[in-house]
């Protein structure tokens, strides 16, 4: 009896041990691989044309070279960034309202054909948007808005949808039906429970559905590319183009585009990080 | 004019899962009902058709007379507090309590005037800022109450209010609504539980539901009463099982004869008995049970002439005031006696148990009281 106890205390211990071990190593490991790529392109941005080719990779530039950044910032880059800002946060209004009401409708509506309509909607999130960009193409031009950042709003909304409905809606039915019954014995109708209750309740689901849809819409490539053609309209991935040629590509440049795309979602992460891992946690746990 | 009144109220959830049939009601002007019964009878059901947040699938609904099947809930003007409190999360307390007004448009002064008022009834005020989630339980409890009050409704309706609040609490917050409802005596109130204690303490009358094939069989409804009616005059056996703690001890027996002062009945056991029971034309021989409530069973003598039952005592579970003393039954129940605390038995010894014929209750094969001799009259 108490041979078998201390063999299991043993073993209790070992594998804690084992864990307290390998917990930090695997950390440590997943920081390499994080931070490594984000490095060479921080350093890298900050040599010259031929310092990139001359010296070897992980080699720290002699000076720091901020001629490509003052390049950069001296083009386009300040439209692009307008133009990411403006396409970023209509769409973002748009998806969250949209999916909001569609979710609540879903979550909490009784209607024939709410299970199968749902059914659709999450399928919806099968569908590869590569499949969907001639028709995409040929629809903004007929309607006019190819070349302009409108003509991105509606595809970005329609792909974020089906995810965003998924999310909400998995969200708002975990909110007590109670609350619904006494709104309505409070007087409110039905668009009334969810403007004045379940919309403001959803906090953590709408952070979660932001975040998400907007780390993904801030490095947009295809569309924006299909979508527009002049400087002008072209949001902040397509900046790099302005330093690529036919037979050569301007390297450092391109990474200092990257580093100041990537900065604005690495200032938001920085001072929101307590409130967006909060958000992502929340939809994950109540979902 | 808030009374109440349903009229062959029935409720099917899907195409034949009935939960209410055949509930017919009348709750008059300010009066206190409560709706009591075992889980899963549908008083809850029965409560949110009233508030319109259930719909009534056949029957007619009024309050006040007027026809309320159709009204929305919002115009039917009823409060109702939530088990859960269904407080909003997101407002302050006395945004909480000014919600329903403000939809309703009421000029803001009104509005703040009400809630202040309430506030003060349920010494709320210094909370009023405070968010629901910094509230204790019986502080959410009351403003949920007060939730209800500001909106000075006609119909007032509880769904378990006291079921998640502990013990002490509950009886405080007990009292605590029967004040508050005599202070708003012209609102009409139901009170949805399933703690008999919580409904006889507070009930003008008592509607006992029943579940299962009982209600299919019968209807919902069991018995309507006072508090004092359906303890002292169960309709049928399950009335008498339901009310009581511990529950009524059943015997089996037969009738042996009837005169004028009524029944002779023999146990199983082979002791005999004169109860004060019509007969309603059963004949002798039939098989009937015999109820007594633990409480109305009292120790004597072996040799005492009230001496009805004498048992081996299997239990005894001693509270100070009072004691249980477990006796064997006749067959594999238990027959529980509620004795003074200084009343010594110990556990496998024989008593001796005596009660009044006047306290028994008769019950036919069915499970349906037979009628006593001057029932009319007597009022217990």
């Amino acid at each position: 009896m108490s041979s078998s106890s201390t063999t299991v205390s043993s073993g209790k211990g070992r594998g804690s041990r084992l864990t307290r071990v390998s917990v930090p190593i695997l950390g440590l490991f997943w920081l390499v691989v994080t931070t490594l790529p984000f490095i060479f392109v921080v350093m890298t941005s900050l040599k010259s044309r031929q310092e990139t080719f001359t010296s070897p990779v992980w080699e720290l530039p002699k000076k720091l070279n901020f001629e490509n950044y003052i390049a950069v910032l001296h083009g386009g880059f300040w439209v692009y960034l307008r133009n990411s800002v403006f396409v970023l946060v209509l769409s973002i209004v748009l998806i969250l309202l949209i999916s909001s009401m569609a979710a609540y409708a879903f979550a909490r509506l009784r209607f024939r054909l709410n299970k199968p309509l749902f059914g659709l909607v999450v399928a919806g999130m099968i569908v590869p948007i590569h499949i969907t960009l001639i028709p995409i193409y040929l629809l903004t031009k007929n309607i006019g808005l190819y070349d302009t950042p409108f003509a991105l709003i509606g595809p970005y909304v329609a792909t974020a949808l089906p995810i965003s409905i998924f999310i909400l809606t998995e969200f708002m039915r975990q909110i007590p039906k109670e609350l619904e019954e006494a709104a309505k014995l409070d007087g409110c109708g039905a668009f009334g429970v969810f403007w004045k209750v379940f919309l403001p309740l959803s906090g953590p689901g709408l952070s979660t559905v932001a975040i998400y849809n907007g780390i993904g819409l801030w490095n947009e490539f295809i569309f924006a590319y299909l979508l527009t053609s002049s400087p002008a309209n072209r949001t902040l991935p397509l900046a790099i183009w302005d330093f690529q040629g036919q037979y050569t590509a301007n390297i450092p440049a391109i990474l200092s585009v990257v580093t100041l795309t990537s900065l604005p979602l690495i200032i938001a992460y920085a001072f929101g990080q307590e409130r967006i891992v909060k958000g992502m946690m929340a939809g994950a746990l109540k979902g | 004019m808030t009374s109440i009144s349903l009229r062959n109220i029935q409720k099917t959830f899907g195409k034949d899962t009935q939960v209410i049939k055949d509930v017919n009601l009348d709750i008059a002007d300010g009066e206190f009902c409560v709706f009591l019964g075992p889980s899963g009878c549908g008083k809850s059901t029965l409560l949110r058709m009233v508030a319109g947040i259930e719909d009534v699938t056949a029957g007619e609904l009024r309050i006040g007379g007027i026809r309320m099947n159709e009204v929305p809930a919002a115009k039917r003007q009823v409060a109702m507090v939530f088990q859960s409190y269904a407080l909003y999360p997101h407002m302050s307390v006395y945004e909480n309590m000014a919600f329903g007004l403000r939809q309703a448009k009421v000029d803001k002064a009104e509005i703040d005037r009400r809630v202040r008022e309430a506030a003060q009834i349920l010494q709320l005020d210094p909370l009023l800022e405070r968010m629901p989630r910094a509230l204790s339980g019986g502080q959410r409890q009351r403003v949920a109450i007060g939730r209800a009050i500001v909106r000075s409704p006609n119909v007032f309706l509880f769904d378990e209010p006291l079921s998640n609040l502990d013990a002490a609490l509950r009886v405080h917050m007990r009292a605590e609504i029967s004040r508050l409802h005599k202070k708003f005596n012209h609102a009409s109130a139901i009170y949805v539980t399933h703690d008999q204690t919580e409904a006889m303490a507070m009930a003008d009358k008592i509607v006992l539901l029943r579940a299962g094939a009982d209600m299919s069989k019968y209807g919902s409804v069991a018995q309507i009463g006072t508090p004092m009616d359906l303890y002292h005059r169960p309709s049928n056996r399950f009335v008498a099982e339901f009310l009581g703690s511990p529950r009524m001890n059943f015997l089996s027996a037969t009738i042996e004869g009837c005169n004028e002062n009524g029944l002779k009945l023999q146990l199983m056991s082979g002791e005999t008995l004169d109860v004060p029971f019509l007969d309603r034309g059963i004949e002798a021989g039939t098989k009937l049970t015999l109820g007594i409530r633990p409480e109305h069973m009292y120790p004597v003598s072996a040799n005492a002439p009230d001496c009805r039952l004498t048992r081996p005592v299997r239990q005894v579970e001693r509270f100070g005031e009072y004691s249980y003393v477990y006796l064997n039954g006749d067959s594999s129940d238990t027959l529980i006696a509620k004795v003074s605390g200084d009343c010594y038995v110990n556990s496998s010894e024989a008593m001796s148990l005596g009660f009044d014929p006047q306290n028994c209750h008769v019950f036919d094969e069915e499970g349906l009281a037979l009628p006593r001799i001057g029932s009319g009259s007597s009022n217990k």
